[in-house]
Formats: structure tokens, sequence, C-alpha cells
């Protein structure tokens, strides 16, 4: 199992590396384009190069924000608990998460292949759109691979032994 | 079922699961798909889920979150906030509680680069709280204002929260961030003020410190030059019209960028953190958003929004007394759940209200960042206190709650000020738009 981890944090920090390589792009296109606007030759498509780039930053930035507790969430109550009941009720909404991710993930894929069949291109670039659609399909499959480890570590805990 | 019987068993269902602490953006999104699920068709449903998150992640107008996110971060570990304290250390040390006054004017300060208010606790927890132990500053007052004063970062333009709202309401975020600078100075002076009139009955908590001479004083000016520089590029290309709101962000990142490394402030290890952080933070609020558009979605179908909104119009009560009824809601919401995570959950419902009661649209977004700002600073979530207890070992939970009780009179005095004078909001947007 511990093997399995390591492979799936290597994964996150990959996909997480990507994302950001995609936000310092995302900074130096803007400010190229508002430059060379200036000297009337701005650069053509910035703004759909910089959405692209932002589909690549926040969904490779999903993982690792889930690993490392990036969201808010409410603890007051949860916190009070014993360890065990605590386990127990992150094991419960750890599942529901990779149900949900699992689903987005599936459904991101059929919604890629339908803009691929329908030839959807971006207005500008004429960059074929679905290819990002999978760039978030894959983000939430890993995304769903980067719940398992705590969510194995949580179930431990609830069915193991005292 | 009645659709909005179905859209209250979400709501009812949706604060319970959050008890759970399951991220707010996974149970928005998961109670607003079965949600919409149930009222249209499965299908519907799943489909409603791939189309949300990537039309979120895709969109333009969002873009400039990350951007000005990554701008605070840089300036941030490129170490602009200790140059600010310094410099508003060297104007009113001198007097007593004179650094919580500095605390809270480099927050201001700090604001006008960073978008968050837990970044700019953190920020001016780590750099003004050693400052102020080293002067003998009782841990309420230091622990108080820095929690208080990050609050200001949320109002101070460039602010992620208005950033938000502007979106979520389809107002002009450039008019937002016009409208945000006066109640920031004005709640500024507030502090300034209650920090004041608390050192004057318990004169232990902040002793005054050292003297400067003018010269001194206005040396210690050109060492922030950078910030003011930065500030008038984004904002004055921002309102001129020279560029976009993502297009300010953008050059502001590497206008901070530039500046960092030609001074060699920032190191390898400091870009790569303030990249990691400015991807953490971004994800943490564009999948709030993206969760609270699956969400919506369910309301809108469940015709919550509407039937509250004429639910209201018939109460026949003073539009006043509705706006301090909504009020009310946030400051007790904000005491519970995250300030951006409130106001995206509850817009969809109290913004259709204010605008048929004639309130300003801007107004009212300046108007609940003050009151989720008091959220941030009150038990039992308080998340700035949380942070800067997380930074501050040696400081009690207890202490700092105490500690924020004068900034919170003078935050709810500068509030009921505001919310009955609303000119003082909307003078400056109106002037420039």
């Amino acid at each position: 199992m511990e093997a399995i981890n390591r492979l799936i944090y290597k994964l996150v920090d990959w996909v997480k590396h990507l994302g950001g390589v995609a936000l310092v792009g995302m900074m130096t296109i803007t400010t190229l384009d508002v430059t060379t606007r200036y000297f009337g030759h701005p650069i053509f498509g910035a703004v759909e190069l910089v959405s692209f780039m932002a589909t690549i930053l926040l969904a490779c930035a999903m993982p690792m924000t889930h690993v490392e507790n990036g969201h808010v969430g409410v603890d007051l109550v949860v916190r009070l608990l014993s360890e065990r009941s605590q386990a127990l009720i992150d094991s419960f909404t750890g599942l529901l998460s990779l149900t949900l991710f699992s689903l987005i993930c599936w459904q991101s894929v059929l919604y890629a292949q339908s803009m691929k069949k329908t030839g959807e291109v971006s207005m500008s670039l004429e960059f074929p759109s679905y290819i990002f659609v999978y760039v978030v399909a894959v983000a939430f499959g890993v995304l769903g691979l980067a719940t398992i480890p705590r969510l194995t570590r949580n179930l431990r805990i609830t069915f193991g032994k005292k | 079922m009645n659709p909005t019987l179905v859209g209250v068993i979400g709501i009812v269902v949706l604060i319970l699961v959050f008890f759970t602490r399951m991220p707010v953006a996974y149970v928005m999104t998961m109670v607003g798909y079965v949600g919409f699920s149930y009222l249209v068709s499965g299908a519907a449903g799943l489909k409603l889920l791939s189309r949300d998150f990537y039309e979120v992640y895709s969109s333009y107008g969002l873009t400039i979150i990350p951007m000005f996110v990554f701008m605070g971060q840089l300036a941030f570990n490129a170490g602009i906030s200790r140059r600010l304290y310094d410099s508003a250390y060297h104007f009113v040390g001198s007097y007593r509680g004179g650094l919580a006054t500095a605390t809270v004017c480099a927050c201001t300060a700090f604001g006008a680069v960073s978008g968050s208010s837990p970044a700019t606790a953190a920020t001016m927890a780590t750099v003004g709280l050693p400052e102020m132990k080293r002067y003998k500053y009782a841990p309420e007052l230091s622990s108080g204002s820095v929690a208080s004063g990050g609050g200001l970062g949320m109002l101070m333009p460039p602010s992620v929260v208005l950033i938000v709202y502007g979106i979520l309401t389809e107002q002009s975020i450039g008019a937002l961030f016009v409208a945000g600078i006066i109640p920031a100075i004005f709640i500024t002076i507030c502090f300034a003020v209650a920090i004041s009139i608390y050192c004057r009955i318990y004169p232990l908590q902040g002793p005054a410190g050292d003297k400067f001479s003018w010269g001194e004083k206005f040396r210690s000016l050109s060492k922030i030059g950078e910030t003011l520089v930065v500030f008038l590029l984004v904002m004055g290309g921002l309102f001129t019209g020279i560029f976009t709101p993502t297009e300010a962000g953008g050059v502001g990142s590497a206008a901070v960028l530039l500046v960092a490394l030609l001074r060699k402030q920032l190191s390898w290890k400091g870009f790569v953190k303030s990249i990691n952080e400015t991807l953490r933070t971004s994800c943490m609020v564009l999948l709030l958003i993206a969760g609270a558009t699956v969400f919506g979605h369910f309301l809108a179908i469940s015709r919550i929004p509407f039937n509250v909104a004429s639910w209201v119009a018939e109460l026949n009560m003073p539009a006043f007394a509705i706006v301090l009824m909504i009020m009310l809601v946030y400051l007790i919401g904000g005491c519970f759940i995250d300030a951006l995570a409130l106001i995206m959950l509850t817009i969809p419902i109290f913004y259709p209200i204010i605008i048929n009661l004639g309130y300003d649209p801007i107004w009212f977004g300046i108007i609940i960042v003050l009151v989720t700002q008091m959220g941030v600073i009150t038990p039992p979530v308080g998340i700035n206190v949380y942070v800067v207890a997380g930074i501050a070992k040696d400081i009690r939970l207890e202490t700092i709650f105490k500690g924020v009780l004068p900034f919170l009179i003078a935050l709810i005095f500068g509030t009921i000020i505001l919310i009955a004078v609303p000119q003082i909001t909307l003078w400056l947007p109106r002037l420039m738009y």
C-alpha cells in the first residue's frame, strides 16, 4: 500500500508542476500582450491562451490542494469527537468525495468525446477545446486517486483493532 | 414533491453535511448535483457536473483570481510587508499603542497588493508580532491588532471577495475596487482611534516606542516606493481602461517580480513558494465558485431565490430593517463558515432582494465585506484568529479573541456609519464611473 501511496503522491506532485508552469505562462502572456498592444502589435488570441492556461492551472492544482488540506471546511463539531469517530466520519465523506470525483471524471471524458465529434474549436485560434476538457477529466482522475491514501488510513483507524 | 420544498431540504442537508468537515466546495457540488438530478433527471444532473466545472475553469473572467493572488504572494515572499511595517512604525511608533496602529496601517497598505484577509493576517503576524513583543506590548493588543487588521486586506483593493462578488452579480470589478478604498481608510482610522482609547484605559497594553526625526520618517518612505508604484500601475491601468482586471493582475505580478528581482529580494525558494501558495489559494477559491455554480443551478430550479424575494416583498417591512436582517444572517453565518463560501452561497438569494429594495449593488458589496470581516474575527470560527494563533504558538486562542474585542466594537461602529451614509462608499466610484 505504501508503494501505491508514494506513486499517487508523485503523480500529484507532477501534475502540480504542470499547474505552476501554466501560472507563470499566464503572467508572461498577459504582460507581453499588454506591452505589445501598446506598440500596436498585440498577441493574437492572448485571451484564449490565458483561459486555456487557467484551465490547466486550476485542474492541476486540485489534487495538491486536496492532499495539503487547502480547502475550507467546518471542523467545529468533528474535532470534539474521539479519534475513531473522526476517522469514521472522514471515511464516509472520503468515500463520497471519491464517488463524486469519479463521476465528474467520467462525465468530462464523455463531454470531451462529444466536443471532439462536433469539432468545437476556440474562436480566434481555432484550437480544439476538447483537449482541455480531457485535461479536466484527467485532473479529476488524479484527484480521485489523491483521496485514496487518506481514505485507507481512516478506514484502518475505524475498523482496526484498538 | 414541490420543488421549493426540495430546495429547502437541500439547504438543510447542505448545512448538516458542512459539519462533517467535508470541504465546503465538495459539499455544495454534491448536494447541488443530487438535488438537480432529483428535480430534473439523473442524466441532466451528470451533464451539469462536467459542464459547470469546465465552464468555471475555462472562464476568462475568473482568470483574474490566480493573477491577483500571485501578485500578493510574490509581494509577501519578497518582504514588502516588512518594509511597509517599518515605515508605518517610523510615523506612529512613538505614540502609546503606536505599534498596533502601525500594524493596522501596514495591513491596509499590504491589502493594496494582496487580495486575501487570512493572507494579510498571516503576513502581519510574522512581521508585526515579534516587533510588538520586543517593545513589551501585551499579547492581547498585539495579536488582536494583527487578526483584525488582516480583515482590511479583504476591503482594500484588490480584494478576492470583491472580485467574486463582482463576478456573481455582474458588477464592474473596477467600480467595486474604487468603492473599497475610502471605507478601508475609514475603518483603519476607526481602528487607530480604538487602539488609542484602549491604551489610554490600559497603558501597559501598548507602551510608547522610539521617536524618529522627520528626516528619518521620510527616508523610511523611500523603501516602500515600489508598493505605491505597483498599486498605482495596477489600479491606474484598470480605471483608465488600459487593461482588463486579469491584465492588471498579470502586469502587477510581473511588476512585483521585476522589482523583487532587481532588488535581489526574492530567492528561488521564495518564488516556488509563491507559485505553490497561488495554486492552492486559487484552486480553493475556484472550486468554491464551481461548487456554488452547481448548487446555484439546483437553487434556481427549486425557485427558492424567487420565492424568497417575493416573500420579502410581501412582508411590508421598512427596507432598512430588511437590510439589517440580511446583515444579521451574514454576521451569524460568518461565525461558522468562511466569508467567501458564505457570500457565494447567499448572493443568489439575497442579491435580488437588495436590488428590489432599490439599494446600490456596489454599496451592498462593500457592506457585505465589512460584515463578513466581523465574522473572520468572531468566535467560534474566526479564521484570522486561528491563523494568528497558528503562527504565534505562545499566545492562547482566548487571549486573541479578547484582544480582538476593541477592534470589533470599532468595526461595528464604522459599519453602522457606512450603512447609514452610503455616500461615503459611493462618492468615489460615482466620480470615476
